[in-house]
């Protein structure tokens, strides 16, 4: 019984970053109509900021979190403005063929700007153990988890309430209306690949400081894949839960039936789940774009 | 004088070749590539081989997604399908080289009808999405099937001796690999022109309407992976004796991602687009390599260092610069190019 909380407990915290990077391509899904496979390694980028930051200006947690966040929404803006907008009106498979050229190049870049070990992320917080009951939780843990459900409130809110978040809506509904109702769409889309960039980066972080930075990173871009699927493509909370989910199932797969299965363990599922509901848990229907 | 190639009757649409010189170009071609291993070191001839092998793939991928216009994102699992299968076969079981080829290309064909079926109700990204999935679920099927692949470990392969011909030398095994190409070539040009070629073309234009036309959807689609299935298999497999080795980590996922570059680059649903862009993908690393050592020794200890990184950065570049400023890819130009040449200094 011990094993199956601590599974569970640890398949949440990892499906917690699963669940933040698979809102980054809820995000921009749901604003463009593209799925963005370089979103992995944007998450990897951001995450060897956050490091370099720590290593060569400050350890504290805040510089760390502000200095990471800046450089995510510059990431996102840049790759928006140089990379995706002159594509505007291509086809959708060309598009998506663009955001894993994209994807290629960010994946090398690391090799070439940092180097090709694992390093640890250390802001003074995160890998102390906390005993809850029998059962040992690192801080890191813990605070992922509240970050994806805060975030997960604030993003309701936001795409409830705000203008912005209303006029993403829209665009994301019918581009075209919401141009002639006076919506910049090109600045939504800026915007979508900002928050995108920082919400998957945020799990990058976080995926560092709990366990370690290695440029086997980008891997968890497709591991955040099928918790989209599974949430809904176009569903940015849905995504949010579709990572924990696909967290627990991965560790439970790993725990009880073996190492390799945890592996594909969230393929497997993306294949049942496209099998069945193409859309997802949270998806609406009508989402088949190519 | 030629105002344009308009097609006029039905025959001239599904010939082979437009114009007959194009015959007497292509004799040329493969006559310079027979003589070639005589001239060719064997550094320049191993990129002939890899050349060779990566046509053959590449016009694999080339019908599935050029023709029928189904993305696919595992087509790294066929390769490594055929190459285990090949190897398996061969190494591990002592048969037949072509056994061993037939069933590199006939074990990928049955797993694509395993991952090709359930595929059917999904389009565009959904498929490319099922496909990437099947290429690391392969992966693992290999690794934990330790009984008979080996895990891990992989297995050593030796070049083929069929009907006592060896290909154990390099020029013999680049004429092995230049078989298999024309062969593929010719095939795939042929499937393009008859009947099954042109319904994967009616589905990719507009599928609604190639139903309607009384093309039975879901049987060409299968038909398409197999056939895909099949070809990129025989690439595994002459991939895995090229390597002489065959293991999970000498198929990288990369080499989906290039052999999609390759389309694209080339000119998507075109075979003479898939041999370009074969040439030109594969030859770009070495050929930035020459430019840039031109320039400074500086330059070059770069590239020695970070020579794998500044390949796959070049990948990602030329996808990008191809997608932004020629879509049509390098077929496109050259059609561009042709007609420019034939109707100067008139526009059309």
């Amino acid at each position: 019984m011990q094993y199956f909380i601590q599974l569970i407990i640890s398949g949440l915290a990892i499906g917690a970053i699963y669940g933040l990077i698979a809102m980054g391509f809820a995000v921009i899904y749901k604003s463009t109509g593209l799925v963005n496979f370089a979103q992995g390694e944007m998450t990897m980028i951001t995450a060897y900021i956050a490091w370099t930051i720590s290593t060569t200006v400050s350890g504290n947690v805040f510089v760390v979190a502000l200095g990471a966040i800046l450089a995510a929404v510059m990431l996102g803006l840049v790759i928006e403005r140089v990379v995706m907008r002159p594509m505007l009106g291509e086809p959708v498979f060309a598009i998506v063929m663009v955001t894993i050229g994209l994807a290629v190049i960010l994946r090398s870049s690391i090799n070439f700007i940092w180097d090709a070990y694992p390093h640890g992320l250390d802001v003074g917080f995160g890998r102390t153990i906390v005993r809850i009951g029998t059962i040992g939780v690192r801080t890191g843990q813990i605070a992922v988890i509240v970050t994806l459900l805060a975030l997960l409130a604030a993003i309701w809110a936001f795409f409830r309430y705000s203008k912005i978040g209303v006029a993403m809506r829209a665009v994301a509904a019918d581009d075209r209306t919401a141009l002639l109702m006076g919506i910049s769409a090109t600045r939504v889309h800026a915007l979508a690949w900002a928050a995108s960039s920082v919400i998957a980066g945020i799990g990058g972080v976080f995926f560092a400081l709990s366990y370690d930075l290695s440029p086997a990173m980008f891997q968890l871009g497709l591991k955040a894949f099928p918790a989209t699927i599974l949430g809904g493509l176009d569903a940015v909370l849905g995504s949010g839960l579709g990572g924990l989910l696909i967290g627990i199932t991965e560790n439970l797969a790993g725990g009880y039936v073996g190492s390799g299965m945890k592996e594909v363990a969230g393929f497997a599922m993306i294949i049942v789940v496209l099998m069945i509901r193409p859309f997802g848990i949270f998806g609406e229907r009508d989402i088949e774009r190519v | 004088m030629r105002t344009g190639d308009f097609k006029q009757t039905y025959g001239e649409l599904v010939t082979l070749v437009d114009s007959p010189p194009v015959w007497l170009w292509s004799a040329l071609l493969v006559a310079g590539l027979i003589a070639a291993p005589f001239v060719l070191n064997s550094y320049a001839l191993s990129f002939l081989m890899i050349i060779m092998i990566t046509v053959v793939g590449a016009l694999g991928l080339n019908i599935l997604t050029g023709y029928t216009g189904l993305i696919s994102l595992g087509h790294v699992g066929f390769l490594v399908t055929g190459a285990y299968a090949y190897a398996v076969l061969v190494s591990k079981y002592q048969m037949h080289p072509l056994v061993g080829f037939l069933g590199a290309g006939v074990v990928p064909a049955l797993a694509s009808l395993i991952v090709g079926a359930p595929s059917l109700r999904l389009k565009g990204l959904y498929l490319a999405i099922t496909t990437l999935a099947f290429s690391f679920i392969i992966n693992t099927v290999i690794l934990e099937a330790r009984w008979l692949t080996n895990g891990a470990r992989g297995i050593s392969v030796q070049r083929p001796e069929i009907f006592g011909l060896s290909f154990e030398g390099d020029a013999a095994f680049t004429y092995l690999c230049l078989g298999f190409a024309v062969f593929t070539l010719f095939a795939t040009l042929n499937i393009r022109r008859s009947r099954v070629g042109r319904a994967f073309v009616a589905i990719r234009d507009n599928d609604t309407a190639a139903r309607v036309m009384g093309i039975n959807l879901h049987a060409y689609k299968l038909f398409a992976f197999v056939t895909s299935a099949f070809i990129t298999g025989l690439s595994g497999a002459l991939y895995g004796i090229y390597l002489s080795f065959v293991s999970v980590e000498g198929f990288p996922f990369l080499l989906s991602i290039e052999a999609l570059a390759i389309l694209i680059v080339g000119g998507l649903g075109s075979a003479l687009g898939a041999v370009l862009g074969t040439i030109l993908i594969v030859l770009l690393p070495e050929a930035t390599r020459l430019v840039f050592s031109l320039f400074s020794a500086q330059m070059d200890a770069m590239f020695t260092t970070g020579a794998q990184e500044l390949k796959s950065m070049l990948y990602g570049l030329v996808i990008i610069m191809f997608l932004r400023f020629q879509p049509r890819g390098l077929v496109g130009a050259w059609h561009d190019i042709r007609r420019i040449w034939v109707n100067w200094p008139l526009r059309y």
